[in-house]
C-alpha cells in the first residue's frame, strides 16, 4: 500500500513537471494567442485589449498558478481559437476516439504478434521464424504515415473494404460495429508498426523460457509442445512484452497525431496539432495534461499488472 | 466514384513527403478562384433530368474556421461552413453586378449618401424570429461596433428602421458600391438574440446547424421553413462538412467514396480531374484573390522606391505560374480582376533582371546593402513561392532571409509594422471597392504597406463615390497607376483558376446557382463558395 502511495506521489510529480515545462515551452513559442483570439484584421489596440483580457501580460508564474488552480477546480478554460467552446468539451469529444484508436491498435498488434511469436519460438531459425520476423520488421521500418497511405490505397480506394477517412465516427456504445469499421484502417496502420517489437521481445523471452528446467520436466511428462508454449511458457515470458506495451503507449500517442491527421479522426492528436498552429494555449495545455496523465497511468497499470502476472514481484 | 488506379499510384507517392511535413498544418493556399465545369480537358455535364429532393452529401473541406460570430472576422473555413446556413442581403450575379437576395431591394438616393433596404415579408430566422427592419438594424449596428470588422462599414453614419420592412442607411460620404459589401460578411444576418454567438449560427439560409465538432465536422439539416421553399429549395436533406486538412487526403477520401465532393483540390489535382470524365471540376468565376508580397514602405530599405521596383523587376512571374501553379493561373499586376472593366495596363514593371540588379547597385552605392526578411507561412504553397522569390531577389543582389511562421502568425508583425515583406494570398473582392481599406491612408493598421498617397486616396474615393462606370474606371486607373509606380506590393498571380470544387458526376447544381429573381448567380465566389440550396444528388 505504501508502495502504491509512493507511486501515486511520483506520478503526480511527473504530471506537475510536464505541465510546467509545457506551459513554459508554449510561452516561448512563436505566435500570439491574443491575435488568434481577435482575428486577422484587428488593430494593435484591439490586440492589446485581448492580451489584457486573457491575462497574457501577467508574469509567467502567475499565469501558470492561475491555470493550475483552475485545473484543480475542473476548469481548463475556453478555447482561444473557437470562443464560446470550452477546452474540456473539445477534449471530451476527442479523447474517447484517441483512446479507442490506441486500444484497437494495441489489441491488433498483440493479436498478430503473440501467435506469431509463439509459433516462431517453437522452431527458432526456421523459415517461418525468419519470414515472420522479416515481414514484421518491414512494417516496423515504414513510417506510420507511409504505411497508412499504402493501406488506405489498397483497402479503401482500390478494394473499397474500409473507409479512407472517418467521416462520421459514432461512439463505441452508440454503434460499435460502425465505430470499429471506421477506426479499423487507422488502428491497423498503428498496430502493424508495433508487431515487430512485440514479436521479437516475446519470441526471445519464450526461447529463453523454453530452456528452463520446468519446461524440460513438462516435456518429459509428455505434454504437447502447444500446451507447453501456451500454458506454461507464455505467461512467464510476458513481462518484457508488458513493459513494452506500457512504454509504447507514449510512442503510440505520438504516432496517433499523424494517424489522426491522415485519417481525419477527431482525436487528441489532431486537436493538439490544430491548437498548436492556432496558438490556442488552453487547448494545448489541456491536451498535454491529459497526454501526460495517460502515459503515467498506462505505466502505472503496467506496474500493477506485473504484480498480477508474476507473484515474485510482490516480494 | 473516381477510382483510377494508375493515376492514384502517382498521388499515393506524392503524398508521402507531403504528410511528413504537414501533420495537421492546414494546407497551403496555392490557389485562388475561376470558371465552370468546363476546361481545357473534358466537359462533365450536370446530371440529366430535373433536380430531385433528398439525400445527404458529405463534403470535404480544408478547415472549419474558428466559429460563426458575425461580429468577428470569419476566416475562410468559417465562411465555407456558414455558407449553407446563410443568405446575405445581397448576392452577385453572373455579370459581377450586385443583386438583391434576402433583401427585396436596395435603392440609393441621388448622391449615394443614403441607401434604403427593403425586406421580404414573412421571412424567419432558423429560431422563428422575424427577419424585419429591427433585425437588420441590430445586425448592422453590431457589425459597425465591432473593433475587428467594423472598419468595413466605416462610412455608415447611421442605420434606422423606417418601418417593419424598410431600413435606411445613412453615409458620411457618397458610397455607390455599398451593396457589394452586403454580399459579404456585413450582409450576413443572424437572429438578433444570437448576435455575437460563436458556436451557433441562427441564420436564414437553406440549412440549419445540427452539430458542430470544432476541427472535425459540421452537420446541417434541411431548413423546412426556408423562405425560398416555394421554389423547391433546398434539395438536400442534410450536409456533413468533414475537415480533411490535406489536399491529397481529400482526394483519397473522394476516390474511396467517403466524400462526394470537396473544395480546394490544388492545381495538380485540378489538372488531372479536368481530363477525367468521371469527375466534375467547377472553378471559381468571381473575385480576384492574389498571391502578393506586401512591402513595408515605412521601413528601410523598402522605404526607397528604387528597392521596391528592383524587387518587382527581379521576379519572373511566369516561372512561378508554370512551376508552382501548373500553368493554371495568370500573372498578376494589380489587385483588380484582369477581366474587370476597371483593369488597365498601368505600366507595372516587367521582369527585368538586369534593371533590378542596376537599381540595387545604385541603392547600395548611395545607402548600403539591401537586406530584408520575407515572412511566409510554413504551408506548402507559401513556402515554395517564398523560396522561388528569394532566389530571384538574391540574383539581383538582395540579401534575403525567409522567416516561416504558422498560418495566422504573420498577422501580428504586419499590423504592428514589425516586418519587411510578407507573402500571402489577399484581396478577392468582386468589386475593387471591397479592398478600399487596405490601400487608403485612412485604413490605419489595415493599410499594411503604410503607403500614403493623395492620388491613391483620391482614386479610391472616386471609385466608391458613384456608379458611373466611366468615373469609377478613372478612379481605379489612378489607383493602379500609383500602385504600379510606387509598388507597395509585388503581385505574383491571380489565384482564381485554382480555387475549385471537385464533385462526383451525380452531384448537380453546384454551379450555376439561381437568384430569387430567377437570374443566374455568379458561380463559385469568395474562394470556392456556392449556393447550397441548388445542390442535388441524382438517383
Amino acid at each position: 500500500m505504501r508502495n502504491v502511495g509512493r507511486l501515486v506521489l511520483r506520478l503526480a510529480f511527473v504530471v506537475f513537471v510536464v505541465s510546467l515545462l509545457s506551459f513554459w515551452l508554449l510561452d516561448a513559442a512563436p505566435g500570439d494567442p491574443a491575435t488568434a483570439r481577435v482575428g486577422v484584421n484587428a488593430t494593435p489596440e484591439v490586440v492589446a485589449e485581448a492580451r489584457a483580457e486573457l491575462g497574457l501580460d501577467d508574469p509567467f508564474l502567475v499565469r501558470y498558478a492561475r491555470w493550475a488552480g483552475d485545473v484543480l477546480h475542473g476548469d481548463l478554460g475556453e478555447s482561444y481559437r473557437t470562443p464560446g467552446t470550452t477546452t474540456w468539451s473539445l477534449l471530451a469529444t476527442a479523447l474517447p476516439n484517441t483512446v479507442l484508436l490506441l486500444v484497437y491498435a494495441q489489441i491488433l498488434a498483440l493479436a498478430i504478434a503473440v501467435p506469431l511469436a509463439v509459433t516462431a519460438a517453437r522452431r527458432p531459425g526456421s523459415r517461418w521464424d525468419r519470414t515472420t520476423s522479416a515481414v514484421a520488421f518491414g512494417f516496423f521500418a515504414l513510417p506510420t504515415f507511409v504505411l497508412g497511405v499504402y493501406l488506405s490505397y489498397f483497402l479503401a480506394v482500390r478494394w473499397g473494404l474500409l473507409p479512407a477517412v472517418a467521416t462520421d465516427l459514432p461512439g463505441v456504445f452508440e454503434d460499435p460495429v460502425e465505430n470499429v469499421r471506421q477506426l479499423a484502417l487507422p488502428s491497423l496502420t498503428l498496430g502493424l508498426t508495433l508487431v515487430a517489437v512485440y514479436l521479437r521481445l516475446l519470441r526471445s523471452d519464450l526461447i529463453s523460457t523454453l530452456q528452463q528446467d520446468y519446461i524440460l520436466l513438462a516435456r518429459a511428462r509428455g505434454l504437447s509442445d502447444r500446451r507447453i508454449l501456451w500454458r506454461h511458457a507464455l505467461r512467464p515470458s510476458s513481462m518484457t512484452l508488458l513493459t513494452a506495451v506500457g512504454l509504447n503507449t507514449g510512442a503510440l500517442i505520438g504516432g496517433a497525431v499523424i494517424i489522426e491527421v491522415l485519417f481525419a479522426i477527431n482525436g487528441m492528436g489532431r486537436l493538439t496539432v490544430n491548437a498548436v498552429f492556432a496558438s490556442d494555449y488552453p487547448v494545448v495545455q489541456g491536451a498535454v495534461l491529459l497526454f501526460s496523465l495517460a502515459f503515467v497511468l498506462a505505466n502505472f497499470v503496467v506496474d500493477v499488472l506485473y504484480v498480477a502476472i508474476d507473484p515474485r514481484v510482490r516480494r | 466514384m473516381a477510382r483510377n488506379g494508375a493515376r492514384w499510384w502517382r498521388h499515393v507517392a506524392a503524398l508521402l513527403p507531403l504528410v511528413l511535413v504537414t501533420a495537421g498544418c492546414g494546407g497551403g493556399s496555392d490557389g485562388g478562384g475561376g470558371s465552370d465545369g468546363t476546361a481545357a480537358g473534358v466537359t462533365v455535364a450536370q446530371p440529366p433530368g430535373k433536380p430531385v429532393a433528398g439525400g445527404e452529401l458529405t463534403y470535404g473541406i480544408r478547415s472549419d474556421g474558428t466559429g460563426f460570430d458575425t461580429t468577428s472576422p470569419l476566416l475562410p473555413g468559417s465562411q465555407e461552413v456558414v455558407g449553407p446556413m446563410n443568405d446575405p442581403l445581397v448576392a452577385i450575379d453572373e455579370n459581377n453586378d450586385w443583386a438583391p437576395n434576402l433583401a427585396a431591394g436596395l435603392a440609393p438616393n441621388s448622391d449615394f449618401t443614403e441607401w434604403t433596404i427593403t425586406l421580404r415579408p414573412d421571412v424567419r430566422f432558423h429560431d422563428g424570429a422575424p427577419v424585419d427592419a429591427a433585425a437588420v438594424v441590430a445586425n448592422l449596428d453590431a457589425f459597425r461596433a465591432s473593433p475587428s470588422v467594423g472598419y468595413a462599414l466605416a462610412p455608415v453614419k447611421s442605420v434606422t428602421a423606417v418601418d417593419e420592412l424598410t431600413v435606411s442607411v445613412a453615409m458620411s460620404a457618397p458610397w455607390a458600391a455599398f451593396p457589394y459589401y452586403l454580399s459579404g460578411q456585413p450582409g450576413y444576418l443572424v437572429s438578433p438574440g444570437t448576435i455575437g454567438t460563436n458556436d451557433d449560427f441562427v441564420g436564414v439560409g437553406p440549412f440549419v446547424l445540427d452539430r458542430w465538432v470544432p476541427g472535425d465536422s459540421v452537420r446541417m439539416v434541411r431548413n423546412d421553413d426556408y423562405w425560398r421553399g416555394d421554389e423547391g429549395f433546398p434539395y438536400l436533406d442534410a450536409i456533413t462538412m468533414k475537415v480533411i486538412p490535406e489536399q491529397e487526403g481529400r482526394r483519397q477520401a473522394f476516390a474511396a467514396g467517403d466524400i462526394q465532393a470537396y473544395s480546394n483540390p490544388g492545381s495538380s489535382t485540378i489538372l488531372d480531374f479536368l481530363a477525367d470524365p468521371k469527375v466534375r471540376v467547377d472553378r471559381s468565376s468571381g473575385g480576384s484573390l492574389e498571391m502578393v508580397v506586401t512591402l513595408n514602405t515605412a521601413k528601410p530599405p523598402l522605404d526607397d522606391v528604387r528597392v521596391r521596383r528592383a524587387l518587382v523587376k527581379a521576379v519572373n512571374r511566369k516561372i512561378v505560374v508554370e512551376s508552382l501553379r501548373s500553368g493554371l493561373t495568370e500573372p498578376a499586376d494589380s489587385f483588380i480582376d484582369p477581366t474587370s472593366e476597371f483593369s488597365i495596363d498601368a505600366g507595372y514593371p516587367d521582369y527585368d533582371p538586369k534593371g533590378a540588379a542596376d537599381l540595387i547597385a545604385e541603392y547600395e552605392k548611395a545607402v548600403g546593402p539591401v537586406e530584408l526578411t520575407l515572412l511566409a507561412t510554413n504551408t506548402d504553397g507559401m513556402r515554395d513561392t517564398a523560396e522561388v522569390l528569394a532566389t530571384f531577389w538574391k540574383e539581383a543582389g538582395v540579401d534575403v532571409k525567409i522567416k516561416e511562421v504558422a498560418p495566422g502568425a504573420q498577422i501580428s508583425p504586419v499590423i504592428n509594422d514589425d516586418f519587411d515583406a510578407v507573402l500571402w494570398a489577399q484581396f478577392g473582392g468582386v468589386d475593387p471597392d471591397n479592398d478600399y481599406v487596405f490601400f487608403h491612408s485612412s485604413g490605419g493598421a489595415l493599410n499594411w504597406s503604410n503607403l500614403e498617397s493623395t492620388e491613391l486616396d483620391e482614386g479610391l474615393d472616386l471609385g466608391r463615390s458613384t456608379d458611373d462606370p466611366k468615373i469609377r474606371a478613372e478612379g481605379y486607373a489612378m489607383v493602379q497607376r500609383v500602385l504600379a509606380e510606387e509598388v507597395p506590393m509585388i503581385w505574383i498571380d491571380h489565384l482564381a483558376p485554382v480555387q475549385a470544387v471537385v464533385s462526383a458526376p451525380s452531384i448537380g447544381g453546384i454551379v450555376p446557382g439561381t437568384l430569387p429573381d430567377g437570374s443566374t448567380r455568379l458561380g463559385l465566389t469568395n474562394g470556392a463558395q456556392f449556393s447550397w440550396e441548388d445542390v442535388w444528388i441524382a438517383r
